[in-house]
């Protein structure tokens, strides 16, 4: 009998399956092998491939099980420092969306209003001929890009280089700007340099943990484990203080909840109470810190064309304590909604020595008109205290994307960054010109669009081509519409590489296939500063491109080709080595390709083969030279700012006409707009649509029943959605609340595009609606 | 004389006062700081955290009747999971959507035992110090997917061919982490009825059944 060799290999097993029965049969009279006994061994061990997870800025190690070219299994990686093996319902199942029906796996281009299958190369130079052919015509500021906090590190630098280094403009700007940047300039204006100082192993040695307005138990659920894995064993203690009762709430020992906006005023009141009670960490703050004031009344940006721009006055403390005695507990209770005595407990929190505490936020923070304020004001309450960049102590800004800190905010590409520095700064544009051996001419210095004005430039007929990769902006940004609409002029060439057809795929003229996560290789940097690096695991389907090969393909086909010397083969490896050129030196220095190949990340500042875990600290940080304990040498006197940062209203209250506040978010099963999770069926499954939660109160006094449908409208638009009441959480009187990631149930359609002046990141948390019978 | 030495006795006490008061004060203030753990290389040997854990108020499986009326089946236990190895989904409804589970879910899946309301017996969970239940398990909604998808479903390990000689201990067909404590699904009247073990009293389970990692051979390294 003849058989392959793959065959005689299951032929042995089956005579062996078949003699083993024959004997168990003789041995044990009446013995019955089960149906599924018969089936076919298992075909031996998978084969577990390390890297990053895909969904969220929290960067827990996974290991993807791959059999016969398909990932069939995720598990956490138990070696991994971030996550030690755990991983959440969305990280468990990530490589289930690769395979559904609908994925992009051609390139699209629009003919006569329907899209023809065209191949990728054909696309490609259709891209790169158009985008030429507009900066001919319109000049290169006509042109844009706008990509990712989920673009990979190489990615993002590609971005970067085609449009400051190659073609000169600095159209370009990424949807981090959407939960990133009030992080980022909170970061810059109290210590001068951006990212955290401490890392997540703060969590295991904190008495207190403090969440600003985020659910950590949903968002960041890895994170919040290791927390009650703390509370649970050795007493630590989680204090909740939202505007909406979450599961985070349920499970922490105390929440406390406040009005919308006036966690500016909270803040302010608890540096009242740390002066008021002699809390002060007298020596820290003489020795480190500088107190400065800057300007008031700064507007929301809802108008184009916004233009701010702070200026720092030095104040002496005196002023300071002056200036905050408008901020008793007594006077900011009655506005907030929060009792003198929380305001009291939780200022005692901070101004005991002997308690550690770390603050946590992300997105109640950041996505606030006063973003940079809030980042700014508990920077105040830890600096006052002393209580930062030591184990156990200190404020700690989350981040929603996987690459946020990575790709976005180091690699810069935001429209006022480079690679290392700013583009208003003649060295930093000296530095990249060098590195990517351009004439510094091009690079020109000043920023242009932010990411809401860089759609208001597309609605305006301003910008004439832009290309998307790695986003999904006309279900993210707020008041959608008016982008939407601006998206589809035929005034405007729009290109959007993506992996699933979406709502922004829907107004393309062309569509390139991206690869996804685990078909191509890449780098992302976590919240911690830890850089992660991962290889291609699968072959992505049809012909999907990894987006920084299609930008370089773009880039080569424009004439720039001497610029983008990468192989295919092995671009990732050899543009990381370029860009690690930028962060050299004890300061941001970062780990080595073949450390990173072997370890499950690498934190930066990475000097002498060792991360450094708490930054600005001289025990830890290498960086540190001025002979103290501690040295914030991102400003050039080496010390940290308290910012003077008063309480001013939201851009839009509600009133008689509008009555609630609306307030947008996630769940733990969606990854924002939920382009990949819907297409996980066990996700989509859990929560297969968006709802608007009310205040039980509310809805009696309106009438509503669970479940019921609800018009919800604003001033911007309106959006039906069921109501959910006392179910996953639970808002304020007044108040509802919205997940955003369902494209049939545009939220954002009613959301308002006021942002912060100083950081332009988009107030999601809060506008006026009312909520109608349908 | 007598009064001196009742004075320097409490001079004496004093100063001790001041001495332990000082040192409790100092260590106070010391820095609780956790050292990093040593990275192990070799992910191939499971962490043997929770092997022989049991809760406080557990079944005693081994004096438990077969309930064969209640019995769950491998079928049905994979068939909660969207791949062998994947967390397993809420099959039930669940009171409190905004609780991250603790002791709502662990009332009945930490000890296990008959639920009246669902006429079986609760699956008794692996790992019941992880509290945040629902950061992983999540109940089904709809059973509609939002775009069809064809992701391949691994076929599971199989029963009955896992020893290598016709009468040694089978050896763990399946990925243990997150599941050490392996009494939780193979003894007790919730364990799915082909892999309940026959004997339960024996909790060192891995003491005769081992993890297959690799399949590679045993290859002596050669020195040249």
């Amino acid at each position: 009998m003849y058989t392959s060799i793959s065959n005689r290999r299951s032929f042995i097993k089956k005579m062996a399956i078949l003699s083993a029965m024959t004997a168990a049969a003789s041995m044990f009279p009446g013995i019955v092998f089960a149906e599924e006994q018969l089936k076919d061994l298992p075909s031996g061990d998978l084969d577990w491939k390390k890297g990053p997870c895909r969904f969220c800025g929290v960067g827990c190690g996974i290991l993807v099980g791959v059999e016969k070219g398909k990932a069939v299994a995720v598990k956490g990686d138990p070696n991994c420092d971030v996550n030690k093996g755990l991983l959440c319902v969305k990280g468990y199942h990530q490589i289930m969306c690769v395979d559904a029906k609908d994925r992009l796996t051609h390139a699209l281009v629009k003919k006569n209003g329907t899209y023809v299958k065209t191949p990728i190369n054909d696309a490609l130079d259709l891209v790169a001929s158009k985008m030429k052919e507009t900066m001919e015509n319109h000049g290169k500021d006509s042109v844009a890009m706008y990509t990712s906090g989920q673009s990979t590190i190489p990615e993002g630098y590609v971005a970067s280089k085609l449009m400051k280094g190659a073609i000169g403009t600095n159209n370009l700007d990424c949807n981090a700007r959407l939960c990133m940047a009030s992080a980022v300039a909170g970061f810059l204006t109290t210590f001068g340099a951006d990212e955290p100082m401490g890392c997540y192993e703060d969590i295991d040695s904190a008495d207190y943990f403090i969440t600003w307005g985020n659910n950590m138990a949903e968002m960041h659920p890895v994170l919040f484990s290791r927390m009650l894995e703390n509370k649970n064993r050795r007493g630590a203690k989680i204090i909740d203080f939202a505007t909406r009762t979450s599961r985070s709430s349920m499970a922490s020992n105390k929440s406390i909840l406040f009005e919308p906006q006036t966690d500016l005023a909270v803040a302010n009141a608890i540096c009242y109470e740390i002066i008021n009670n002699g809390w002060v960490n007298k020596s820290f703050v003489d020795k480190h810190c500088n107190f400065s004031k800057g300007l008031t009344n700064i507007g929301y940006g809802t108008e184009d064309k916004f233009k701010f721009k702070d200026k720092a006055t030095g104040i002496s403390f005196e002023e300071y304590k002056t200036f905050l005695e408008d901020y008793t507990p007594e006077k900011v209770s009655q506005y907030s909604r929060v009792s003198v005595k929380d305001i009291k407990y939780l200022a005692a929190i901070y101004g005991d020595p002997n308690k550690k505490v770390v603050s946590y936020w992300c997105m109640g923070m950041n996505q606030h008109t006063r973003g940079t304020w809030m980042n700014n004001l508990v920077y105040n309450i830890h600096l006052l205290t002393g209580k930062i960049s030591q184990p156990g102590n200190g404020p700690f800004s989350l981040t929603g994307q996987p690459s946020a800190c990575g790709t976005a905010r180091e690699v810069g590409t935001f429209t006022h960054k480079l690679p290392k520095g700013v583009v208003m700064n003649e060295k930093h544009r000296k530095l990249a010109a060098k590195i990517w051996k351009v004439p510094y001419e091009n690079i020109p210095s000043k920023p242009t669009y932010h990411a809401t004005e860089m759609f208001r430039a597309v609605d305006r007929g301003d910008i004439k081509f832009i290309w998307t990769q790695v986003t999904n902006p006309m279900v993210s940004l707020p008041k959608t519409k008016r982008y939407t609409n601006g998206m589809k002029k035929d005034s405007c060439f729009v290109v959007v590489s993506d992996v699933f057809p979406t709502p922004t795929s829907d107004v393309a003229d062309v569509i390139l296939p991206a690869s996804w996560h685990i078909e191509k290789g890449g780098l992302y940097g976590n919240s911690e500063r830890r850089t992660q690096y991962w290889q291609k695991m699968v072959e992505g389907p049809g012909d999907t491109t990894d987006d920084a090969w299609m930008t370089i393909e773009v880039a080569r086909r424009m004439g720039y080709g001497d610029l983008f010397p990468y192989s295919k083969e092995n671009h990732v490896e050899e543009i990381f080595e370029e860009y690690r050129q930028f962060h050299e030196g004890a300061k941001h220095g970062m780990a080595p390709l073949e450390v990173l190949k072997k370890e499950s990340g690498a934190i930066w500042p990475y000097v002498d083969g060792k991360s450094t875990q708490w930054r600005f600290n001289a025990k830890y940080d290498p960086a540190c030279t001025n002979g103290e304990d501690f040295h914030f040498y991102g400003k050039p006197d080496g010390k940290a700012i308290i910012w003077q940062r008063p309480y001013e209203p939201a851009a839009e209250s509600p009133d008689n006409e509008y009555p609630f506040w609306l307030n947008t978010g996630r769940v733990i099963e969606h990854w924002h707009t939920g382009s990949m999770t819907r297409r996980i069926p066990v996700l989509h499954k859990a929560v297969p649509n968006a709802y608007v939660e009310m205040h039980p109160d509310d809805a009696k006094e309106l009438g509503f029943a669970n479940g019921e449908n609800a018009k919800v409208v604003s001033r911007r638009g309106t959006c039906v959605l069921p109501v959910s009441i006392n179910e996953r959480g639970l808002p304020t009187k007044g108040q509802v609340f919205v997940p955003f990631f369902d494209e049939n149930m545009m939220i954002n359609d009613v959301t308002l595009d006021a942002f912060c002046p100083i950081s332009k990141e988009p107030d999601y948390k809060k506008c006026a609606v009312r909520v109608e019978k349908v | 004389m007598k009064r001196l030495v009742v004075i320097s006795l409490f001079t004496l006490l004093f100063a001790a006062f001041i001495f332990v008061w000082n040192k409790s004060y100092e260590s106070g203030l010391e820095d609780a700081y956790i050292s990093l753990e040593v990275v192990n290389d070799n992910p191939l040997i499971p962490s043997e955290s929770g092997v022989f854990e049991r809760s406080k108020f557990a079944l005693d499986y081994a004096k438990m009747p077969v309930d064969k009326n209640h019995q769950r089946s491998l079928n049905s236990y994979y068939s909660n999971r969207a791949y062998p190895g994947a967390p397993p989904s809420i099959p039930h409804d669940i009171k409190q959507d905004n609780s991250i589970g603790e002791n709502d879910c662990l009332k009945c899946h930490q000890n296990g035992g008959f639920v009246q309301k669902f006429d079986a017996y609760a699956p008794v969970v692996p790992h019941p110090k992880m509290v945040n239940c629902r950061q992983c398990h999540v109940v089904e909604k709809t059973s509609k997917d939002f775009k069809s998808n064809s992701f391949y479903k691994n076929k599971p390990p199989t029963v009955g061919k896992n020893n290598a000689l016709l009468t040694s201990p089978p050896i763990i067909p399946h990925q243990i982490q997150m599941r050490e404590n392996c009494l939780s699904c193979h003894a007790g009247p919730s364990a799915p009825k082909e892999i309940r073990v026959s004997h339960p009293e024996r909790v060192n389970c891995r003491q005769c059944h081992v993890p297959k990692n690799d399949s590679a051979i045993f290859k002596r390294s050669s020195y040249e």
